[in-house]
């Protein structure tokens, strides 16, 4: 995580965060000290002697000290209270206990943690320093080795106050207030030494609150839980058992009875899973317009939460809407345009589609929905950081043409894959269960099916898994541009692979015009003629901030890691219209053939089957305009040409211009309807 | 006279090698608000001692079935205690018996582990004189000097 301070808010933001710091103690004689006069240390160590020097050192330096030889009753005191110490200075070689393990703990905790051994052998410090110990001290240790380590509690409070900086600014740093979202007071209660006024505070705080701390900065690569699809499952059912509002994340982890499971990961995920579902929520009232336009994102919403949390909806009290399967039914040939982004009045879409139900995607058309297309800004504000669209899978079911069968799937997976650390491999994606539908680069196959009067409905973004707001949240940890990637199939996504060209024509429907993609264009590189699609790094570098304020370092840094498979393509493409949609039964086989090649954790595998195109880019606002479909485009051209004539031909049944699409998949060579 | 005695004992100690500079560290602990802070970490160590070599006297004792890691582990433990008092000879044969347990020699081991048993409580037996002058010193009313090694 990489802040600075600069301007003069911001340096009074981190004088502010500095001066809680040195919260005053008062000391025995009853004068007042500054930190770090009474900072908290959690001292463990098996060996008695070492252990009582330790203390003495510590208590010189003038912490307050807390010994222990037992970890598992460091641990204890740890997960009790999160706020009870400042520091934790653990030997590790204890042959009883772990202290990686309490490492490990007090890193979710976002506790610094100081290593203490007695081999200074240099992979041993590696190991130490790899495994986040913030420092490394080889006994015997002086006194003015401890004299220094509160520096790493001042880091620390620094890294955490400055990533908060970002969401929301606060100058005065009052007890209460909060330094940034969520965490943030939880944060000042951890700055502040011996605040005794915050201890009531801290007790009264659990759960995701305690957590928020553990799970909000931390900048360094710590081992993570994988939720599995299993293990999400059984957290899921904890929360249902328990009611989500009382599920706690100790109940949680008893519930769920994992082995090697921490109540500090099932907070994490808890808190994760919370703004999930939060956003979900949001995203249906935000969409629930009655009228058919107004279906438009709800619908998606509706479906992808359905679907996705089937799991939840018995037990969960979803709102009314998530509840009405029929309400789908009735709203599904809108559900395409759900995923339309913000800036896309879907609403033709809904019109066209419904005109043809064997068609549920229509194409986009042009003429209706350009006067409605506003802005273009469809990948950036609203959608949650790019990420792979997760989309259930279907059976070879168009997508969205058949949500039965999407209904069937649970899009838990979106949620629940966005959690998974972003080093972990793909399995748990694609091939796992049918739950989720993953962004699939390969496109040979569907486009095959094109050819079979379907339309197939590309989202190169992860529009399709994202309704926007489960995007935000559930599926964070993706890289809103990995699907991109994923546009050759599991390869790295080639640069030249995009070309860009007609990406942005004025004359394109959904953009209505180059202009209105003017976030567009400055993604693209300026030169748009069949130039490769390149995103600025400088907006790799707003994504990056926007990821972090959405979640923390953490996603930061998953994405950080996610952004090098794709090479230069950073960003998806605005795939304003690109919509392919194949609804054909077939040709959704044929491209679920596809998506279950192996797909790294960083991309993004689509069942084409049906996606929305840019819509799909909706609440993201990290979401950058991205056309996966142009790396087809090059490498599919043919094909390609098929599915244009194809939807040429729907396009003139339906009315709707085809000439945008083709155009944007930079084909120029398509002739115009 | 104490005093002198005192002095003398302890940087004879020094120089031969009983004791390192981390006693010095220990000692510089030690003030008002903990005065018997090194008596009792020796202490401490003295057990620790006792414990841990006799949990590597049973483990040898299990002649074809020793279990070298538990000597081992014990082994560095002591190490680490022995380190941490200044106990400076015996610090020096855990090492030469952890090599000895490392390689599975077990006479060496042995060996070994008889001389830290003995070294420490040599060394036992000297602080224990040791604090013996400071409590005269104590007694009579005087102040422990500041041992400059």
């Amino acid at each position: 995580m990489y802040y600075f301070f600069c301007g003069l808010e911001e340096k009074r933001l981190a004088d502010a965060i500095l001066h809680q710091t040195m919260e005053l103690v008062k000391n025995e004689d009853g004068r007042t000290e500054k930190f770090p006069v009474g900072m908290r240390v959690l001292a463990v160590d098996d060996n008695p002697t070492c252990l009582r020097k330790l203390e003495e050192l510590l208590l010189r330096c003038k912490y307050h000290v807390t010994k222990t030889m037992e970890s598992s009753k460091a641990l204890e005191m740890l997960r009790e209270k999160s706020n009870m110490f400042d520091l934790v200075i653990s030997d590790v070689e204890m042959p009883d206990t772990d202290g990686f393990k309490l490492l490990e703990i007090g890193l979710e905790m976002d506790l610094p943690v100081i290593m203490l051994s007695a081999h200074s052998d240099h992979d041993s410090v590696m190991k130490g320093i790899i495994h986040g110990a913030c420092d490394y001290l080889v006994k015997p240790v002086g006194l003015k080795e401890l004299q220094n380590i509160w520096h790493h509690v001042v880091k620390k409070n620094i890294k955490s106050y400055a990533k908060n900086i970002g969401p929301s600014r606060q100058l005065l740093p009052s007890s209460e207030s909060n330094l940034g979202p969520s965490g943030s007071k939880k944060r000042k209660e951890k700055v502040s030494d011996s605040g005794d006024e915050d201890d009531s505070d801290r007790e009264d705080e659990d759960g995701d609150g305690n957590e928020q701390d553990g799970e909000e900065s931390s900048a360094r690569k710590k081992p993570r839980v994988v939720w599995s699809q299993e293990l999400h499952q059984k957290f899921v059912n904890a929360v249902q058992q328990l009611g989500l509002d009382k599920a706690v994340p100790k109940k949680i982890l008893d519930l769920m009875n994992i082995e090697n499971l921490t109540r500090e990961n099932v907070a994490s995920h808890l808190q994760k899973y919370r703004l999930f579902l939060k956003k979900i929520d949001e995203g249906q009232q935000q969409n629930m317009n009655p009228d058919a336009f107004g279906s438009r994102d709800s619908s998606y919403f509706q479906m992808a939460q359905l679907d996705g949390l089937r799991d939840y909806t018995d037990t969960r009290q979803l709102p009314s809407s998530l509840l009405t399967r029929s309400h789908l039914t009735k709203l599904h040939p809108s559900m395409y345009s759900s995923i339309n982004l913000h800036g896309i009045n879907t609403s033709s879409f809904i019109q066209q589609n419904s005109s043809n139900s064997a068609n549920p995607f229509g194409t986009y058309h042009s003429t209706t929905l350009s006067p409605r297309v506003q802005n273009m800004n469809l990948f950036q504000r609203t959608s949650s950081p790019l990420e792979p669209l997760q989309f259930p899978r279907s059976n070879g079911s168009a997508y969205m043409g058949d949500f039965k069968s999407i209904g069937d799937r649970p899009i838990g997976g979106s949620f629940l894959d966005s959690c998974i650390s972003f080093g972990s491999s793909s399995n748990s994606l694609p091939s796992a269960s049918s739950n989720t539908l993953l962004l699939q680069p390969n496109y040979t196959q569907p486009l095959h099916r094109a050819s079979d009067g379907n339309q197939l409905c590309i989202e190169g973004t992860s529009s399709i898994s994202a309704s926007p707001n489960i995007g935000v949240q559930g599926l964070s940890r993706f890289p809103s541009h990995s699907w991109q990637g994923n546009l050759n199939n599991t390869t790295r996504f080639p640069s030249n692979s995009l070309p860009l060209n007609h990406t942005f024509l004025p004359d394109q429907v959904t953009c209505g015009g180059n202009n209105n993609l003017g976030d567009c264009s400055s993604l693209v590189s300026g030169d748009n003629s069949g130039g490769e699609m390149q995103c600025e790094p400088q907006l790799l570098g707003d994504f990056m901030q926007n990821m972090s304020s959405l979640d923390g370092q953490k996603w930061e840094e998953q994405n950080s890691n996610m952004l090098i498979p794709f090479g230069n393509v950073e960003y998806p493409l605005q795939g304003d219209d690109m919509v392919f949609r194949d609804n054909n039964a077939t040709g959704s086989k044929g491209l679920e053939e596809s998506l279950t090649s192996p797909i790294d954790a960083t991309s993004a595998t689509f069942n084409s089957q049906e996606y929305v195109g840019k819509s799909t880019m909706l609440d993201d606002p990290e979401m950058k305009p991205g056309r996966p479909e142009n790396a087809l485009v090059d490498n599919q051209h043919d094909v390609f040409d098929d599915i244009m004539n194809e939807m040429m031909k729907q396009d003139e049944n339906n009315g709707m211009v085809s000439v945008g699409v083709a155009t944007r998949f930079g084909f120029d060579s398509f002739p115009p309807p | 006279m104490e005093k002198r005695q005192f002095r003398d004992y302890t940087i004879s100690l020094y120089h031969q090698g009983f004791l390192d500079d981390q006693f010095t560290e220990l000692k510089k602990l030690q003030d008002e608000c903990s005065p018997d802070f090194v008596a009792e970490v020796v202490s401490l160590f003295f057990e620790d001692c006792e414990k841990l070599i006799s949990n590597m006297a049973r483990a040898l004792d299990q002649t074809g079935n020793v279990d070298y890691k538990l000597v081992g582990s014990s082994v560095h433990q002591l190490k680490g205690s022995s380190s941490s008092v200044g106990a400076k000879r015996v610090k020096g044969l855990c090492v030469t018996l952890k090599e000895c347990c490392d390689s599975q020699n077990y006479e060496g081991c042995v060996r070994c582990l008889q001389q830290v048993d003995i070294e420490y409580k040599s060394l036992k037996g000297k602080l224990q004189d040791l604090f013996n002058l400071e409590q005269q010193i104590v007694q009579a009313g005087g102040r422990i000097p500041q041992v400059d090694i």
